[in-house]
């Protein structure tokens, strides 16, 4: 596996560390519990949801281990893109020790402004090393210095579906672009919309970066996410040209209805109602299926990975994945580290396992995540080359324009709208950089 | 002439009243301040401050957790070449009329519709009113249901109806948002207008409408005549203040389309959030919120001066 964002690291390097997880046990993580640790440990936290629940039930297990630690949470304002509220939070002046962060142009902004500290004096105390690969390592580092702790990952190529939904159309989950397309006629005289798009804020970018990383590859991608090749390039028109052949073959409701549905609305009709046949979307939604459905991953609902295109780039996969930031705010730097290292423990992979969430750590048994994270997990192992969501790398009104124009486009796929929307991306990333 | 202010019920035995007046009038002065000063204080660190601050940041270029950089005039002469910006003023100046208009007119008219029953219509007025009382992130969500476009209320009603064709993503459809969610914004608005146009029909006196009733006035005569003309004060504050309230309208615009779709319904207090909280650009949005601010004062100024002539 190599993150194209940072130097190149070899898929061996993780499956290396994932297959002796389960001989490893963490003697490193083990000197850290050792350590006397108390006082409060201050957390900027913004996940909610199911995922909010999980860090609360992280904590307890923390705290039950660790019985003189207490947590603060401090929680800011989300809305849409939970950055803004993170950065008033700090420039407000909270004084936290950890910050949960998942997007690496993030880091870069927050090292700028001097606000995070280097881990890798921690990094080597602690062993961690021993449990995530240096794959991850890289993804948190900034010019070769360690900024962060990943404590959890997910596929974001993965396309999620009801399993009743494929039975009743008569198809199996596509492998190749030519049957998925060819799977929208069955669905829909199922009565089954074959495609979920939820347009209203973010989430209809996601089949937007996966089929970019299909036509033109994840270095490719990393060159986009750099502005170091142009959004006019034929890679990115291919791109849309690609989605509007999935729009032709009728692939989703009415455009206006995209436009007034966001990733849970998309969640219900495909794997609640089922009258959506797939969606495209990250991890959280096995949480969600999991915790708020009631349904078994594997037997109620299930993924594949983006359909192969035949150009070149079929075995790569995109993630997410998001990690501790040591604030230089930090005030109790043990339950700081010992906290990072008890995230790469069993333990707490088995509350993010029960949660639909796969850990890094190599001390991890794959044997304790269900069907659906083990495979979204295989498919990331397995695949030539990672890259990181597209859109976390992105300056925020890029990423914002970006989002317009591909709503733009959903409504008129047609040349000219993608000719309009290539060039207005290209003329706002010309002013972001 | 008499100069009253020198006269002196002790004549010349005392001193001039001109000596004593300066010092009592220094001295009440003083009082005054002292007496004023807790507020005064609060006011410049809740109002004169941020207004300052952000004129101040407003001429800085912030880009997220970056140290600001002066750009004097720089982001006031982007922002008047920003086509977002100006699509966002567009939309102000149609959302913040066409909500003015239709709250006030709807309140108006309710207002006098129910001074013919008051007491029958009590219930009714704190209903409507209850409205405006509202958070507008629980009206957003009401009205979340009510244009949903599968289980919405709206298209229920319309299938019901036998008028599936005109079904549809109301807030989805960038020809029908904006409407939609003014539609909804006059809905938790139109309380204030409907109470202060009632509270102004209502103090009309009694003697006008007996008179008029002497002079063989018809009831849509007098309606015409005595309540429509005698409650213009009360519909003046109510366009005052909705005008305000819908310049810097935010929430139910978030939790109905977050500006979207494709931008249409994104006012310059969306603008500004979106650029000050989202992307993060602090001086830019400073000066979209400064903007913004002048145009508050340009509606303000002239009604606050005639509201201050008509009490003087």
């Amino acid at each position: 596996m190599t993150f194209t964002q940072k130097s190149g690291v070899g898929r061996r390097t993780i499956l290396g560390a994932l297959a002796a997880g389960t001989m490893l046990s963490p003697f490193g993580i083990g000197a850290a519990h050792a350590a006397d640790i108390s006082g409060e440990l201050v957390m900027i936290n913004w996940l909610a949801g199911a995922q909010g629940e999980m860090m609360e039930a992280l904590q307890a297990d923390f705290v039950e281990k660790n019985p003189d630690i207490t947590f603060r949470n401090i929680v800011p304002t989300s809305s849409g893109d939970t950055r803004g509220g993170i950065r008033t939070v700090l420039l407000g002046g909270e004084q936290a020790d950890l910050l949960i962060n998942t997007w690496p142009a993030f880091r870069q902004e927050l090292l700028d402004a001097g606000m995070i500290l280097p881990v890798d004096e921690a990094w080597e105390e602690n062993n961690w090393g021993d449990l995530l690969a240096d794959s991850w390592k890289d993804l948190s580092s900034i010019d070769g210095v360690n900024y962060g702790v990943t404590y959890t990952f997910g596929d974001r190529s993965g396309i999620w579906y009801k399993t009743d939904s494929m039975e009743k159309a008569g198809i199996t989950p596509p492998e190749t672009w030519d049957d998925f397309i060819a799977g929208f006629d069955k669905l829909n005289a199922a009565g089954i919309t074959p495609v979920s798009i939820p347009a209203k804020i973010w989430a209809h970018a996601e089949w937007f970066k996966s089929t970019l990383l299909r036509v033109a590859g994840a270095d490719f991608m990393s060159k986009l996410a750099r502005h170091e090749v142009p959004w006019t390039s034929p890679e990115v028109v291919t791109t849309f040209e690609k989605l509007a052949e999935m729009l032709n073959a009728n692939c989703c409701t009415d455009p206006n209805t995209m436009l007034a549905s966001i990733w849970r609305d998309s969640a219900d009709t495909t794997l609640l109602t089922g009258e959506s046949g797939y969606m495209l979307i990250g991890m959280w939604l096995n949480t969600r299926a999991k915790q708020e459905y009631g349904f078994e991953p594997g037997k109620d609902f299930d993924i594949f990975q983006y359909p192969a295109m035949g150009m070149g780039y079929d075995n790569q996969s995109m993630v997410d994945a998001k990690e501790f930031n040591v604030l230089s705010s930090v005030k109790n730097v043990d339950a700081a580290n010992a906290f990072m290292g008890y995230m790469l423990t069993p333990d707490a992979a088995k509350i993010m396992a029960d949660f639909g969430l796969a850990s890094p750590s190599s001390a991890v048994d794959p044997a304790i995540y269900d069907p659906v994270v083990q495979r979204a997990v295989n498919e990331v192992l397995k695949a030539e080359k990672v890259h990181f969501v597209l859109g976390d790398l992105l300056p925020g009104d890029l990423v914002h324009e970006y989002r317009i124009q591909i709503q733009k486009f959903l409504q008129d796929p047609s040349d000219e709208t993608i000719a309009a929307a290539v060039q207005k991306i290209e003329d706002v990333a010309n002013d972001s950089y | 002439m008499t100069d009253t202010t020198t006269s002196s019920v002790d004549g010349p035995k005392g001193p001039p009243i001109g000596a004593l007046r300066l010092p009592r009038q220094l001295s009440q002065s003083r009082a005054a301040y002292i007496l004023l000063a807790p507020l005064l204080i609060f006011f410049g660190i809740s109002v004169v401050y941020p207004v300052v601050e952000t004129i101040r940041l407003s001429f800085f270029e912030i880009k997220g957790l970056a140290p600001p950089k002066a750009v004097g005039l720089g982001n006031y002469l982007k922002l008047f070449y920003d086509e977002n910006f100006m699509r966002a003023l567009r939309v102000t100046f149609y959302w913040s009329f066409s909500a003015t208009f239709f709250s006030v007119i709807i309140g108006w008219a309710l207002a006098m519709a129910c001074a013919l029953k008051p007491r029958e219509t009590m219930v009714f007025r704190v209903l409507i009113f209850a409205a405006y009382g509202v958070s507008e992130a629980v009206v957003g969500f009401i009205w979340l249901g009510i244009y949903r476009p599968d289980y919405g209320l709206l298209n229920g009603i319309l299938g019901g109806m036998g008028l599936e064709h005109l079904q549809q993503a109301w807030l989805g459809n960038p020809a029908t948002a904006l409407t939609a969610v003014i539609v909804a914004y006059v809905w938790t608005q139109v309380g204030l207008p409907l109470m202060m146009c009632f509270a102004s029909i209502q103090s009309i006196p009694r003697t006008y409408f007996e008179a008029a009733y002497i002079d063989g006035a018809k009831p849509m005569s007098m309606m015409r005549h005595i309540v429509m003309p005698l409650s213009l004060p009360g519909v003046r504050v109510a366009i005052f203040i909705n005008l305000l309230q819908s310049l810097k309208a935010f929430d139910l615009i978030y939790m109905l389309t977050g500006g979207g779709p494709v931008r249409t319904t994104e006012t310059v207090g969306f603008f500004m959030f979106r650029e000050s909280m989202l992307n993060f650009k602090l001086g830019y949005g400073a000066a979209s919120t400064v903007v913004l601010l002048v145009a508050v004062l340009i509606v303000s100024i002239p009604l606050i001066a005639q509201r201050t002539r008509a009490v003087k």
